[in-house]
């Protein structure tokens, strides 16, 4: 096969691959579960943080 | 120190909110004009033979009946006004005025409307409903001024044939600073290291003022401002002297609660106080009296709804003035449970008299009839008054 | 019960693609659901699509922007956008078709209407982006405040940023527990805790400084009520006294019914105009204006025309979204974005669309139902839930109840004294106010009109318990339903603090409505106990 003809399918390839990663991630719901991980790492970070109280 | 000759007669006139002289006066041909808000110039309800009544609630026990109508999450002098209303204590009122300053009493008397609570003999009954001003602006007056016309003095004349005229305003206005003057001299007395009136005393002529037909009571006062002239005051000393401010005191018992620890409650900057509600209105001949009227009151008006924020700081520093001028020690800072615009303004002042004028503060929320939660009450009163004393001691006797 | 109201049953002839019980997809152990809905292979596509959309085309962008990150570690109601996709998992519950559709570009544009305000919050923020020159042409404003004010300022030259958006009223919607942080921090300085949380929230964000600090004036609202008068004083304290930000205070008279207050009204709208020109130096344009104005006169015929399909037995465009996307775009934006046009038309198309081909969200339509009084932000998807599980449509919501007649819309010298006239009364007609103040007519009357007219034999009462406005007329909104033979479902909430009453407790003042008053089983018993009190 010709390096030009080879070039859509390394395009489709990583197209498709993306998908099912994306698919994945979108119906397995990974991405709101990996947020679940980071939420209360920031929750302590944002109590750390000095706060300038004014009333 | 000696009763006051007439403070039985008024504590017993304060017992009820259809009280005998409302009776009186109506027998006489008086129209009584029912209102709810110290934000409604009270002169233009005392024009020619009408008389103000500041709608009031005493000795309320159950507000069943008001709270199933009103739910029990807005304050109690709201309920407490339904629930009166709705057992037929207001049935003397010929007309009721509400401006549209707070939810609550505005929800209050549209219930009240609704049930058909008053009026019902009475064909010439109405309710009016008013917006008033939010800011101190030329606006503000413009529309005070167009609200009293349509929504206070427009129904009087159509329903009751009441003089409304410039002359007649000016006449209510005199009679007004008549009152005015008698009571902020009785209050005067509050001042000094041996005042001669006791804030309960001063509370119970004051609110009668709000709950009474005036011209009823007028002489009596007048009687009791001699009185006190030589009225010889206590030899034991308070423990300390303080200014109450918020929102609606109309229960005597509240002032002479915190009298009872010791704290005389020098100066009153409340709803139902004499300040700002006990304040002359000047007049010139230059321009209606209307105007004139409408503005006294909302540059007056210390109610937290005035929005702009000059309102906002000058309120605090109208609390200050007056706690100066009274040599206060301290400062409650008190509102009735459920009360959203003290809410915020208790907090935003108690923060502020403290922080910013140096005035030791005690901030509490408390039921309508205050004895219902009078140990509470008080325990947080003691404590403050102990406070005070302490800090005097560590000032070396200097405030 | 004999005297009760009473609708025809509409069944569903279409069987739903896919999951036919989204209850189970929810965990008790996670505070997210196990996976997403399977809705059939094109649904599910689209779905998928508009996720990709919204993580990669507006929020993988927005972090991608260096100024954001920092914005995001700065502040901590920033936190809830991490669940925006969860946000969206929740408004689409069991949907499919149209409605599926009118889901997700209605609430994908509100998604990042907000994103770009928080953009441009940050932009201008002297702790973040410290865009002096951008800052300076900044007018921040209210949260519940409509802005007809700013209609004839250029947003390229003048940029209203409403500042509190993002902060509570969005954040709460992605993640229920964000906004108690600032709820304690309120009432630890001394505001009781009866007070209506949405003010108290923002009173607490401001003393807290998690507020943006940018703009070069702000002009505050007593919009809604008397919370939010109160707490402005608090806000405007800080702004002036530590940023030196000038504040106007818009008075917006409450008895809007009344012809009486308009003059002033227009007195007040005709200031914030000047203080923000005097501010700013940008100058107010008629053709800005009347261009706007033909856009809001769009967006209102639109939205009268959802209604009229929502007369119908075959609703369309209803719930949360529907409510956002009205505040969204009848409140904040006020014909300034042009986008609002082209969605306006698209929504309605594939409402009148799903209309012609009797779409449905459920298998039943057992009762029709208005939804009265201030919804829950933390729990405002429950619309789709009631649906989904009971049957029980909801047509239209207060909040959507709003302005349905045109305003000037073409420059003329009568007009622009009219546009005065019609700013003033928009403002007065601000969501939820034009209902819960100006007298007990627009609340408890209105609401039977729209019974009649809608054919609902349903009311759905939120019951906001810091509300006093609406809490003051409980009594006779039951007096008069039970007149009327309208079932009325109270349900209690506080608005955005889950501590007082959780979602479940929400959800079973309905289950317990359904199952003993009406006597009816769920249409999904799969939804209707969902373990997601501890979820975002």
């Amino acid at each position: 096969m010709s390096k030009f003809a080879k070039i859509p399918l390394m395009i489709a390839g990583v197209g498709a691959g993306l998908f099912v990663g994306t698919f994945t991630m979108y119906m397995f719901n990974l991405d709101m579960k990996m947020m679940t991980l980071v939420a209360p790492l920031l929750e302590k970070w944002y109590d750390s943080r000095e706060h300038d109280f004014y009333l | 120190m000696k009763d006051l000759k007439h403070l039985i007669y008024f504590e017993n006139l304060l017992q009820q909110a259809n009280n005998e002289l409302i009776a009186e006066a109506k027998k006489k041909g008086g129209i009584a004009v029912a209102y709810t808000c110290e934000n409604v110039p009270e002169p233009l309800l005392n024009l020619g033979k009408c008389f103000s009544i500041r709608l009031h609630a005493p000795q309320t026990g159950s507000m069943d009946i008001a709270t199933y109508y009103m739910t029990n999450l807005l304050c109690e002098p709201s309920r407490a006004l339904l629930e009166r209303a709705i057992e037929g204590g207001y049935n003397f009122a010929d007309c009721v005025i509400t401006p549209d300053g707070c939810t609550m009493i505005n929800r209050c008397v549209e219930n009240m409307e609704l049930l058909k609570t008053m009026g019902q003999d009475n064909p010439n009954f109405f309710h009016e409903y008013m917006e008033i001003a939010f800011k101190n602006t030329p606006a503000d007056y413009d529309l005070s001024v167009l609200q009293c016309t349509n929504h206070i003095l427009k129904p009087l004349q159509e329903h009751y044939g009441v003089d409304i005229s410039d002359k007649a305003i000016r006449k209510a206005v005199e009679k007004h600073n008549k009152l005015v003057k008698v009571i902020r001299e009785i209050g005067e007395f509050r001042k000094g290291d041996k005042p001669r009136i006791t804030g309960y005393e001063f509370h119970v002529l004051c609110l009668a003022t709000y709950v009474c037909p005036v011209d009823l009571i007028m002489k009596k006062l007048e009687e009791t401002l001699e009185e006190l002239k030589t009225r010889e005051p206590d030899e034991k000393d308070w423990r300390c002297k303080i200014l109450l401010v918020g929102s609606e005191v109309d229960d005597s018992s509240f002032i002479k609660l915190i009298e009872d620890n010791g704290a005389m409650v020098a100066c009153d900057r409340f709803c139902f106080g004499s300040y700002p509600g006990r304040t002359e209105i000047v007049l010139n001949d230059e321009e209606d009296a209307l105007t004139q009227v409408c503005r006294h009151y909302i540059q007056n008006c210390q109610c937290p709804r005035m929005m702009n924020q000059e309102k906002v700081y000058s309120r605090k520093q109208y609390v200050a003035d007056l706690a100066a001028e009274y040599d206060v020690d301290g400062i409650i800072y008190q509102q009735v449970k459920f009360c959203d615009p003290w809410a915020y303004e208790r907090m935003l002042g108690s923060s502020m008299l403290i922080h910013d004028y140096g005035y030791p503060v005690l901030s509490i929320d408390r039921p309508y009839n205050a004895s219902s939660s009078a140990g509470q009450l008080r325990t947080r009163v003691q404590a403050f008054v102990e406070s005070i004393e302490i800090k005097k001691i560590q000032r070396g006797g200097t405030k | 019960m004999s005297n009760m109201k009473t609708v025809e049953v509409v069944y569903n002839t279409r069987e739903r693609a896919g999951e036919k019980s989204p209850g189970k997809i929810y965990s008790e152990k996670l505070k997210v659901r196990r996976r997403r809905e399977w809705r059939g292979l094109k649904d599910t596509l689209f779905d998928y699509s508009r996720w990709c959309y919204l993580m990669f085309g507006v929020l993988g962008k927005f972090i991608l922007n260096p100024r954001n990150v920092k914005g995001f570690l700065r502040y901590r109601w920033m936190m809830s956008y991490l669940f925006v996709p969860h946000g969206m998992d929740k408004f689409t519950i069991g949907l499919r078709d149209e409605a599926l559709r009118i889901t997700h570009y209605a609430m994908n544009y509100v998604i990042a209407d907000v994103t770009q305000a928080i953009h441009n919050c940050f932009r201008g923020d002297r702790r973040v982006g410290n865009d002096v020159a951008y800052s300076e042409k900044c007018c921040i404003t209210d949260e519940n405040s409509m802005v007809p004010f700013v209609m004839g300022f250029d947003k390229e030259k003048m940029h209203t940023i409403l500042r509190e958006v993002p902060t509570m009223f969005a954040s709460n919607i992605f993640h229920q527990f964000n906004v108690m942080h600032y709820l304690d921090v309120a009432q630890q300085n001394g505001i009781p805790g009866d007070v209506c949380p949405m003010p108290e929230a923002e009173a607490g964000v401001s003393m807290d400084d998690d507020f943006c600090v940018l703009g070069a004036c702000a002009v505050q609202n007593n919009t809604t009520c008397d919370g939010s008068l109160m707490g402005n004083g608090i806000i405007a304290k800080r702004l002036e006294k530590q940023y030196g930000i000038p504040t106007y205070q818009l008075a917006t008279p409450l008895r809007h019914q009344e012809e009486d207050v308009i003059d002033y009204a227009v007195e007040q709208i005709k200031g914030a105009i000047a203080f923000i020109e005097e501010h700013t130096g940008e100058k107010w344009e008629w053709p800005v204006y009347f261009e706007a104005a033909r856009r809001v006169n769009v967006a209102t015929r639109c939205r009268n025309a959802q209604l009229e399909i929502n007369s119908t037995p075959y609703p369309q465009f209803f719930g949360a979204v529907f409510s956002l996307y009205n505040d969204t775009n009848y409140m904040g934006n006020a014909g300034r974005d042009p986008y609002f046009e082209v969605l306006d038309k698209k929504l309605l198309k594939l409402a009148e669309q799903g209309y012609k081909e009797k779409r449905m969200y459920a298998k039943e339509y057992r009762h029709r139902a208005i939804v009265w009084g201030v919804q829950p932000q933390y729990v405002i998807d429950m619309l789709y839930w009631m649906v989904q599980c009971w049957g029980v449509v909801p047509l239209v919501d207060m909040l959507s109840v709003i302005n349905k007649d045109m305003i000037a819309e073409t420059d003329t010298p009568e007009n622009r004294e009219q546009a005065f006239r019609d700013m003033a009364m928009l403002n007065m007609q601000m969501i939820m106010r034009n209902h819960t103040h100006g007298g007990y007519k627009v609340l408890v009357d209105e609401l039977w009109d729209l019974c009649e007219k809608m054919n609902a034999d349903v009311v759905m009462m939120w019951e906001h318990m810091s509300c006093k406005a609406l809490n003051g007329m409980h009594g006779m909104f039951e007096e008069q339903g039970r007149e009327r033979g309208i079932h009325i479902m109270w349900v209690n909430h506080d608005l955005c603090d889950p501590r007082v009453f959780t979602r479940s407790a929400i959800r079973d003042q309905v289950n317990r409505y359904m199952r003993t008053v009406m006597r009816e089983e769920p249409l999904d018993p799969s939804l209707e106990h969902i373990p997601d009190d501890e979820a975002y």
